[in-house]
């Protein structure tokens, strides 16, 4: 985020898209809120009825994978009406007029037939966006799952910085991290680009540095990204994998074919607080910590590194990762400290990344969180980036063309699936499935559908049903619900009974490889030998039909 | 600074006085929030500094020059050269008879009152002193007995109808589903048709329980559980569901070694606001589930996992991924990490990848 959280409540206009914010990020969710009844304007951009769009000036229901679409008409109706920043533009962007030829073509009426939101809608957000000072954009999943992922940020970056709604507080482009240490582990340098900070791993001058640094000539050979890797673990190109803490059974799309894929594994160890789905072809199991039974920090979605604490000491011989990590590196002859506490992974972590060369545990528990970049031991905390212009150098315009998602709807398949998260649950849902409360109160898997798709096909609502997309078919109740467009439907991917990943795509984005999980074609199939219907009990449904 | 409340002009609009100081505020203040800026007590019963004030318990009067009543300061807007007073006998009176009437209609003894939660009302009892002991009025507020929500359960003879928890469902979390219902002595807290917590727009995010200052919201759980809260320690850490970082403190029974209940920390004081949702606050019986891994496994030659030590597992790792790495090339092998690990974990398992076993192909979970 290039904001703060705390910042949102001063925002006077807020562009939510792709992100259902009150179940994903409930937090965050109160803030806009709070901003909405001091009488900031809201828009919501997103296929579905959201809580937040009940209190929205403008919803944008839009047809799944059209963003780019609606985006670009927005840019068009800023440059139309002249209501772009023409002196922040000059002063600290780059490539503009790429941007202005291509939305030329994106008039917000031809829009309309794309994405189905009245051109006049788009025109008042666009409006209402580009002269409104302090005015925030955030986004999560829905806008990043997508074979279009990289080019939808793109399409929303073009509008901040041709506002210029960038370095100032409450206004900026913000993505709010799905889990709670996406940061933090990008941070720590667990992707194939980057070494811990963001130092590129393509770069010689890093490797070396992290060769002299660890003791290992560092491997010039480009990594994988975890799409890539499902897929090279398919054709043979991988033979041995390291799981920690994460179940790929459940979260990776196209199941099925992760499945096969881990069948031809020579070795496979999951080091993990549950005996997970995966652990079915696991050589070696681990047992971890959770995150009450161990020190360390985490790094939320605006930067602010916090620490976590132990309060309860880990179950029978369960170690905390760090310590397992440590000891497997040791054992395999690597030469290295001998860690005593995560404080000192910290500082080591910290002497080799400059964005975080000034946090330590110390500053950590006496100012409470700090936001990076914090290079000093006397640097403060960063509340918001960008500010007095882009960080380094230039922001970049990218002109984007809409592409349609990797499958649309066809007579075979005719609904368009999106998956997401609800408040109840947390993705696999190891943890929060072990609560009895929030069984009681989300018991099981279910797919919402619009009332009119519904009636055509003889669903009715509480009624088991099957979905079914080219990769599989997965068993679930129906939830017949206005809060889906028509012809669109929506599950949730919690449920490891219902496994929604069956039947997702794993078409990746082209720059970062993040599956599709918000658009495939489906259809559903009533089951007819069924149970008793089963409404779910306080759902935003029966709430409210 | 980031983690205040949003307030980010320190600029003055105007001076009182309170109690012969002279005092700063800001265009909007109420007297309570100046003097509590400075440092000067005033007690409170229904004030929260994320709701409108209520002006509903009368704990807060002050007297204000020019007034023959006496004024509830966490409603009584600042304005320049406004003179308060907050130690009179005529105020203290006041707290004290607020305080008698009160505990008249609640659980008298301050150990079996906070048998949960810490209780305000008894706090301040015993900092400000009462008027006596009152005769006990009888108990009238209707409960929800059949209310079969997992997490909340509200205790009518605790309430003292100070409506912070229904302005807290109304403002904050915006969901509406608990209301002030009868009047006078019988106002409680109910909902649409008294239907149980799980079956109304509630979102058991709990903060209703946080706001409360008496215990008359309270953690089911915790109450079965059966050691208040005052006996339990607080352990300050972050959420580990979503992304947003909210600060919590794990309640801690050290002898059992076990997680009682999560409770948010004050108001203002974090990134959170003093806010959680149904997750931090209640998703917390993973930690003790008797299905945690608590032993190494390895696979045997008859296909199954059986328990292992550690020395015996972490050998067959090393073994197993190095004569991976020897077969096929070290980029045969690939290392996924979690965003649920610690920030030192994600960075020693890019060490691991990347030193220990020389490849790139490292990559957490969520890519997003
Ligand atoms: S738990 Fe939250 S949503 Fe439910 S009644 Fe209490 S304050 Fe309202
Ligand atoms: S339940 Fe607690 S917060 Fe709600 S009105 Fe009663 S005393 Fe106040
Ligand atoms: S705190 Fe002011 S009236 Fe209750």
């Amino acid at each position: 985020m290039t904001n703060s959280i705390p910042e949102i409540r001063d925002a006077d206009f807020l562009f939510v898209t792709g992100s259902n914010t009150t179940e994903a990020h409930p937090i965050i969710a109160m803030e806009m809120k709070r901003a909405v009844g001091r009488g900031a304007k809201l828009a919501v951009a997103d296929p579905r009825a959201i809580w937040l769009t009940e209190i929205a000036d403008w919803h944008m229901q839009l047809k799944p994978g059209s963003d780019v679409w609606l985006l670009n008409a927005m840019a068009h109706v800023i440059l139309e009406e002249g209501l772009e920043s023409r002196d922040w533009i000059e002063a600290n962007t780059e490539n503009f007029d790429s941007v202005v030829e291509t939305v030329k073509r994106y008039p917000p009426e031809e829009a309309e037939k794309v994405t189905g939101v009245p051109a006049e809608t788009i025109r008042q957000v666009a409006r209402a966006y580009a002269t409104t000072p302090k005015a925030g954009i955030y986004y999560t999943l829905g806008i990043t799952e997508h074979t279009t992922g990289t080019d939808n940020v793109y399409a929303l970056s073009n509008l901040v910085l041709m506002t210029g709604h960038l370095g100032v507080r409450s206004a900026g482009m913000n993505p709010l991290r799905g889990q709670n240490n996406v940061q933090g582990a990008n941070d720590a340098g667990a992707t194939p680009v980057f070494y811990p900070g963001y130092q590129r791993a393509e770069d010689p001058a890093v490797r070396d540095k992290f060769s002299r640094a660890w003791g290992v000539e560092q491997n010039p050979n480009p990594g994988l990204n975890l799409n890539d890797m499902m897929k090279a673990m398919g054709d043979g190109r991988l033979r041995g994998l390291y799981l920690m803490g994460e179940d790929i059974v459940i979260s990776e799309p196209n199941v099925e074919r992760v499945e096969e894929a881990l069948n031809h594994m020579e070795f496979v160890v999951v080091q993990d607080i549950f005996f997970n789905e995966s652990c079915r072809w696991a050589d070696v199991v681990l047992p971890a910590a959770c995150f009450a039974e161990k020190d360390g920090v985490f790094t939320n979605s605006d930067r602010r590194v916090q620490r976590v604490r132990k309060g309860v000491e880990p179950p029978g011989q369960a170690r905390a990762d760090w310590q397992i990590l440590a000891e497997v590196m040791r054992r395999s002859g690597l030469e290295q400290p001998d860690y005593q506490d995560p404080g000192e992974v910290y500082a080591e972590l910290a002497s080799l990344a400059p964005k975080f060369g000034g946090i330590s545990y110390q500053r950590l528990d006496t100012e409470g969180g700090l936001q990076w970049p914090v290079e000093t031991p006397d640097a403060p905390s960063t509340e918001f980036l960008h500010k007095g212009g882009v960080l380094r150098g230039k922001g970049l315009f990218q002109a984007v063309e809409y592409r349609p998602p990797f499958e649309s709807a066809d007579p075979e398949y005719p609904l368009v699936l999106s998956t997401g998260r609800t408040l109840y649950h947390y993705n696999a849902a190891t943890q929060t499935r072990r609560s009895e409360g929030l069984s009681q109160k989300q018991p099981e898997s279910f797919v919402e559908i619009h009332p009119g798709n519904a009636f055509k096909m003889g669903v009715e609502d509480g009624q088991l049903v099957d979905v079914v997309s080219r990769r599989g078919r997965v068993r679930c109740r129906a939830m017949v619900s206005r809060q889906v467009r028509r012809g669109s439907i929506w599950m949730p991917f919690h449920f490891p009974e219902s496994k929604t990943n069956y039947l997702t795509t794993d078409a990746g984005d082209a720059v970062t490889g993040t599956g599709e999980y918000k658009v495939c074609a489906a259809r559903i199939e009533p089951v007819l030998e069924d149970a008793p219907r089963q409404v779910f009990p306080g759902s935003y449904a029966s709430a409210r039909s | 600074m980031s983690q205040n409340n949003g307030h980010a002009s320190q600029s003055s609009d105007g001076f009182i006085v309170v109690d012969g100081n002279e005092l700063s505020f800001r265009e909007g203040e109420t007297v309570l929030q100046a003097a509590q800026r400075a440092g000067i007590e005033i007690p409170t019963l229904c004030y929260d500094e994320r709701l409108t004030p209520a002006g509903a318990c009368r704990m807060c009067l002050v007297e204000v020059e020019g007034s023959r009543l006496m004024q509830p300061s966490c409603a009584y807007k600042a304005s320049p050269g406004l003179v308060v007073r907050t130690q009179t006998p005529r105020v203290e009176r006041n707290r004290q008879f607020i305080l008698s009437l009160h505990l008249a209609d609640n659980v008298q003894d301050r150990d079996e009152a906070e048998d949960n939660n810490p209780s305000r009302l008894h706090a301040l009892a015993e900092d400000y002193g009462t008027l006596g002991a009152w005769p006990r009025v009888e108990r009238q507020r209707q409960e929800r007995p059949e209310d079969t929500n997992p997490f909340i359960e509200f205790r009518a003879d605790r309430c003292i109808a100070c409506s912070l928890c229904t302005r807290y469902c109304d403002q904050v979390e915006a969901v509406s589903a608990i209301t002030l219902a009868g009047r006078g002595a019988h106002t409680t807290i109910s909902t649409a048709d008294r239907l149980s917590l799980t079956d109304t727009t509630c979102e058991l995010c709990g903060g209703c329980i946080d706001v409360c200052p008496t215990g008359a919201m309270t953690e089911k759980q915790a109450l079965a559980y059966g050691k208040p809260e005052r006996e339990l320690e607080k352990v300050r850490t972050t959420c580990n569901f979503c992304g947003v970082g909210c600060q919590l403190d794990l309640n801690v029974d050290r002898q059992a070694n076990r997680v009682v209940k999560v409770t948010s920390p004050p108001p203002g004081t974090t990134v959170n606001d003093g806010n959680l949702c149904v997750k931090g606050r209640f998703a917390n019986d993973f930690v003790h589930h008797e299905e945690r891994l608590t032993d190494p496994l390895i696979r045997g030659e008859d296909g199954q996992l059986h328990p292992a030590t550690w020395d015996e597992a972490l050998d067959r790792v090393v073994q197993g991924l190095q004569g991976v790495a020897e077969r096929h090339g070290d980029d045969a092998l690939a290392f996924i990490s979690s965003s649920r690990c610690t920030g030192e974990e994600n960075y020693l398992f890019q060490k691991m990848a990347r030193a220990a076993f020389r490849t790139q192909n490292v990559h957490q979970c969520a890519a997003t």
